[in-house]
């Protein structure tokens, strides 16, 4: 069970009358450390998975470079400190602010590897309960219909209506098909996922490939869900979506989202399911011959490199490759790029905990992001995964930049260049 | 007429290296050693080495045999140099032991290795008590227990659940005077903490320091395991007062990394002393006129690239003698010494031939 640590400072304190909050009340009253209760560390670094975040000997590498830390009171570093001073992790907002972008074990001399902490820790606490209830509501709605947003399971394959072109599902196609598109839940319900699907639909159908998409059958990958805290929930997925897969003949499996693309990679064939798999623009890249690209986009763009694309899968290049290709554009990188890319506050459960965790910061990490891009003159910010156009949207009109920055799928740019979709450019 | 005969001064891992180097190379070797036993300070107090943790007596045992039982090397036991005169190639130097019988030796060459002495406590300007609190004690008193094979609280015997180590007592305080690190210290407490950690598995041990450092392998060899094997706990940051709180020891300083004072309760606290030049040591500067460095130790000259010659010609030195030194250091410096004394040697030999 958490243990509840001996409060070193207070929460609120009144004074004369006035309630002050931790950081307010620290002026008025001596702190004073009384105790190391190693409780709280030892319980934590007993879970398997959780033993590294002891290793840390304070350097403070990863606060630099901890995207939640440049908006907020968070870093690797400091979560381990407040551990050995015996604050609960368990119980603590610390637990819910890290993105597992995976930039701190980037750095991180001694390998504390939050990617391993931060899903095992959150496990214990999502199973006592300890987790925001926005959180809980993605993983019911995941469990009941397949995917975080609450959609009906049965119109997972709706977009497919307007694609314009054939999207092959694959329990009608009966046939093999050379590639399956694994679509994920944004991509096939989010206004503007479905809008960088019809995209990728439509540029597969102008290369020829043979392709076709699960449809109803498909579930969400869950692999976020499994960096929130959420295994069991995962393994379930997993099974069911590796069910699915394995009904069908196919040679290379695509998916839109790298958070699924991790999982495909790293998880599922722990569980059976091992497929060659590419993130699409892993597979549009060496087709960019075949791929007419007429249109002219003469804007400058900048392109997010995505936490689970770069940093956790080591693809930099296949999305800057496609980005090059499409005459008129100028790509400018933002100083935050490739291996130090800032991440956009969706992976690790973020998406789900937008209430919990922009009461706790001073910014969002996507209004963050938005502004560095503003600030290296962008007129579109390019995107690759289906986390990201909804809340850069949502960053852009929050920042106050509505009109100067369009954020675009890759797949949407592709597609306008080829005349196939015409992109709000 | 060149005196083709070497004296090395003090039995610890210099004078042991330098002692059987030099005989191995054909010199007479004369080992002058002020206790009753060779194998000088490790020997003595430590139970185990850094940082493999052998057993001293074990490890030090084949080192100690070679030098006993080599036919060029004459042993004086319970004996100090007290006075030395004429000069390289023939000092008369005499000799005296614990029952104050003297004698005159004559030797063309001297190699110094008489070692450091742990820092006094009793001098830290910082408030730590050691003479004061019985549970208050430094990494020898430690070592001290460690061979009895047990860590206790010396006021009452029992256990300790809460053990904290305080670095740098008596290393890098200009008010002190000694502006020195000590060099073994952090890697030292660092291994006692995973003894203790392997005697007293429920024991609670932190090392409180400035900046641990573990230069070269101790980084993974002692600190990076004592931390991730053993789960001892490092704070940043030194104590400056141990106030007694009941039967236990009140601890007060800054945790700097949160950047608050910090109050806690500890059974057992450990000093980890640093190292001044040794009472042998300064004698021999007298007796030889060998000048000191900056921090008082034997000087050398050509630093960093001659570790072992003084500017007296014909006295060389080795170990903790000419500063913080590990034992790996020491022989190192041994060995380097036994050359340069062998050869210097030699070259008299010839030119006075």
């Amino acid at each position: 069970m958490a243990q509840k640590a001996n409060p070193i400072e207070l929460e609120v304190a009144v004074v004369n009358g006035v309630e002050l909050n931790g950081h307010w009340n620290r002026i008025f009253e001596p702190r004073v450390i009384s105790e190391y209760d190693l409780s709280v560390l030892d319980e934590v670094t007993a879970i398997p998975g959780a033993e590294s975040l002891a290793y840390c000997y304070q350097c403070g590498k990863c606060t630099s470079v901890c995207p939640v830390d440049v908006v907020g009171d968070y870093s690797p570093r400091k979560v381990f400190r407040r551990t050995q001073l015996g604050i609960s992790l368990f119980e603590s907002e610390d637990l819910w602010l890290c993105t597992t972008c995976s930039d701190c074990l980037r750095v991180c001399p001694k390998e504390v590897n939050m990617i391993s902490i931060m899903p095992a820790v959150r496990e214990k606490a999502v199973m006592d309960g300890n987790a925001p209830q926005e959180l809980l509501s993605a993983f019911e709605n995941t469990a009941r219909y397949g995917n975080p947003l609450g959609e009906p399971a049965r119109k997972r394959a709706d977009w497919v209506k307007s694609a314009g072109v054939p999207v092959p599902i694959m329990n009608q196609h009966k046939a093999p098909v050379d590639v399956l598109w694994f679509v994920e839940c944004y991509p096939a319900y989010h206004p503007r996922g479905k809008e960088a699907s019809v995209a990728l639909a439509r540029i597969l159908h102008a290369l020829g490939v043979d392709f076709g998409i699960l449809g109803n059958e498909e579930k969400c990958s869950g692999d976020s869900q499994r960096m929130a805290g959420e295994a069991g929930l995962f393994e379930m997925l997993a099974e069911d979506n590796i069910k699915s897969l394995s009904k069908y003949a196919f040679n290379t499996l695509m998916v839109t989202d790298p958070h699924a693309f991790n999982a495909f990679r790293h998880e599922y064939p722990k569980y059976g399911g091992e497929w060659p798999t590419l993130h699409y623009t892993q597979f549009l890249a060496p087709r960019l011959e075949a791929m007419s690209l007429t249109v002219p986009i003469d804007r400058r763009v900048t392109f997010h490199d995505p936490c689970y694309l770069g940093r956790h899968n080591g693809e930099y290049e296949a999305p800057r490759a496609l980005l090059k290709a499409i005459p008129g554009l100028e790509l400018v990188e933002m100083g935050r790029c490739r291996e130090n890319s800032y991440c956009c506050g969706g992976g690790g459960g973020g998406m789900w905990m937008d209430s919990f965790t922009s009461e706790r910061l001073t910014m969002r990490l996507s209004e963050r992001r938005v502004k560095e891009a503003v600030e290296y003159g962008a007129d579109i910010l390019a995107v690759t995964c289906p986390y990201e156009v909804s809340r850069f949207e949502d960053a852009v009109k929050s920042t106050g930049n509505a009109g100067k920055l369009k954020v675009l799928d890759i797949a949407e740019l592709l597609a306008h260049s080829m005349g196939l979709v015409t992109a709000n450019i | 007429m060149a005196v083709d005969r070497l004296l090395v001064i003090g039995a610890g891992p210099a004078g042991l290296e330098a002692a059987r180097g030099a005989a191995d190379m054909g010199k007479e070797v004369l080992l002058v050693e002020a206790t009753g036993e060779l194998g000088g300070t490790p020997y003595a107090h430590y139970a185990t080495l850094t940082p493999h943790l052998q057993e001293t007596h074990d490890a030090m045992q084949e080192m100690l045999d070679g030098v006993k039982t080599h036919p060029a090397i004459d042993i004086r036991y319970n004996t100090r140099v007290v006075e030395s005169e004429g000069q390289a190639g023939n000092f008369q130097v005499v000799l005296e032991s614990t029952d104050g019988t003297r004698a005159t030796e004559a030797v063309g060459a001297v190699v110094v290795a008489t070692g450091f002495t742990h820092f006094d406590p009793g001098r830290e300007t910082q408030l730590y008590g050691y003479y004061e609190f019985e549970d208050v004690i430094t990494l020898v008193d430690a070592e001290h227990m460690m061979k009895d094979g047990r860590i206790v609280r010396p006021s009452n015997g029992q256990p300790p659940e809460k053990v904290a180590f305080i670095q740098c007592v008596g290393s890098r305080d200009r008010h002190i005077g000694n502006r020195w690190c000590s060099k073994v210290c952090c890697g030292i407490a660092s291994k006692q903490a995973i003894e203790i950690k392997r005697m007293l598995p429920n024991a609670k041990v932190f090392i409180f320091y400035i900046d641990m450092r573990m230069y070269g392998f101790w980084e993974d060899q002692l600190y990076w395991k004592a931390q991730e094997e053993h789960k001892v706990n490092y704070v940043r940051g030194i104590v400056t007062e141990i106030l007694k709180k009941g039967d236990k020891l009140l601890m007060k300083g800054e945790d700097t990394t949160m950047g608050r004072p910090v109050e806690v309760l500890m059974d057992l606290i450990i000093l980890s002393v640093g190292m001044e030049p040794s009472k042998g040591t300064l004698e021999m500067a007298n007796v030889f006129n060998i000048p000191r460095e900056d921090h008082g130790f034997l000087a050398t000259v050509g630093e960093p690239l001659d570790t072992v010659t003084t500017p007296v010609a014909g006295v060389f030195v080795a170990g903790a003698a000419a500063g913080p030194k590990d034992i790996e250091d020491s022989v190192s410096m041994g060995g380097a010494a036994a050359i340069k004394a062998v050869s210097f040697l030699n070259r008299l030999s010839k030119s006075l031939a």
